[in-house]
């Protein structure tokens, strides 16, 4: 099996910033490069093959197209640290404001103005994910450990907002449902 | 996925939901939150000049497991010293409520949780 990274993999510069089209368009070349009609008459050793390469080249668009899972993935590849999922995150300050922020939320629904409500927490969380985004972006192009570990953090930071986004479709489902 | 009746009962009658003020001098606040699903743990634990747990309250933005967790710890840590307060292990937790192998990380967040809160506790002594 083929040691490149996914960057290599899909013949991309390895680096955060990326050009989102061309990586679609490495992806369509490269899957149909190894296409299962291509090897019908292969042996069954060139199929397997294929096949397996088709999987891998798909784990690394899915990789490598979404900012965070990139993150992740290119502070690995420079072998920081990361630590596991599960382990619990305790910077006070920052979990203070996320509970105030899932109040925020929990208040929408008793809103005069629910649409105007939902809009403003809307506005409010892309405001300081997209804050905290910047930062992860200048200290991964900066690349020294210190600020790859502070990458790190952000990173993990940026998944309890993207947990937030997800509560805010959930009731943004359940407020215009009927 | 199925929650034990444990789990759902703590989950429909959470215990202890709520806030205690933070700026009371015997009041300690322990926050703690997981990255891999977004739960946030926050809980408040009344420590009398004997260093008994006094009261307990929780506020938790998560999945059934973690708020029965939590739940659960405001009740077990009510009456106890800090210090056998902080010997309670999420493995305990995670028996009494038969949580499955990918709701242990809850019992671990309500562990450090309460850890969170006692470190908390001795900050605010040491001042």
């Amino acid at each position: 099996m083929s040691t490149l990274n996914y960057f290599e993999l899909l013949d991309m510069t390895t680096g955060f910033d990326i050009d989102l089209p061309h990586l679609a368009e490495q992806y369509q070349t490269l899957q149909k490069a190894v296409h299962p009609d291509k090897f019908a008459h292969a042996s069954s050793q060139e199929q397997l093959l294929a096949v397996q390469k088709s999987a891998q080249i798909n784990d690394a668009y899915q990789t490598l197209k979404e900012p965070l899972k990139r993150a992740e993935y290119l502070l690995t590849l420079r072998g920081v640290d990361m630590p596991s999922e599960q382990n619990t995150f305790g910077d006070t300050q920052f979990l203070m404001r996320q509970m105030e922020l899932r109040e925020m939320l929990e208040d929408i629904k008793h809103a005069d103005d629910v649409d105007g409500a939902l809009f403003a927490a809307q506005e409010e969380l892309a405001t300081e994910s997209q804050a905290i985004f910047t930062l992860l972006q200048q200290q991964i192009h900066e690349n020294t450990s210190a600020s790859n570990q502070m990458a790190c953090d952000n990173l993990r930071k940026l998944k309890f907002y993207k947990k937030l986004d997800i509560e805010v479709e959930r009731l943004e489902d359940s407020l215009f449902d009927d | 996925m199925a929650y034990s009746e444990k789990v759902i009962d703590h989950y429909e009658n959470p215990r202890n939901v709520g806030s205690l003020d933070k700026n009371d001098p015997s009041v300690a606040t322990g926050m703690v939150g997981a990255p891999a699903c977004g739960d946030v743990m926050k809980l408040q634990l009344k420590i009398s000049d004997e260093g008994i747990i006094e009261d307990a309250k929780f506020k938790t933005y998560g999945c059934g497991s973690a708020i029965a967790s939590s739940s659960l710890v405001t009740e077990w840590v009510k009456g106890k010293s800090i210090e056998e307060a902080g010997e309670i292990k999420n493995t305990a937790i995670a028996e009494e409520l038969a949580l499955p192998p990918v709701k242990i990380h809850c019992s671990i967040l309500a562990e450090d949780a309460i850890k969170a809160a006692i470190d908390d506790y001795q900050t605010k002594q040491g001042k």
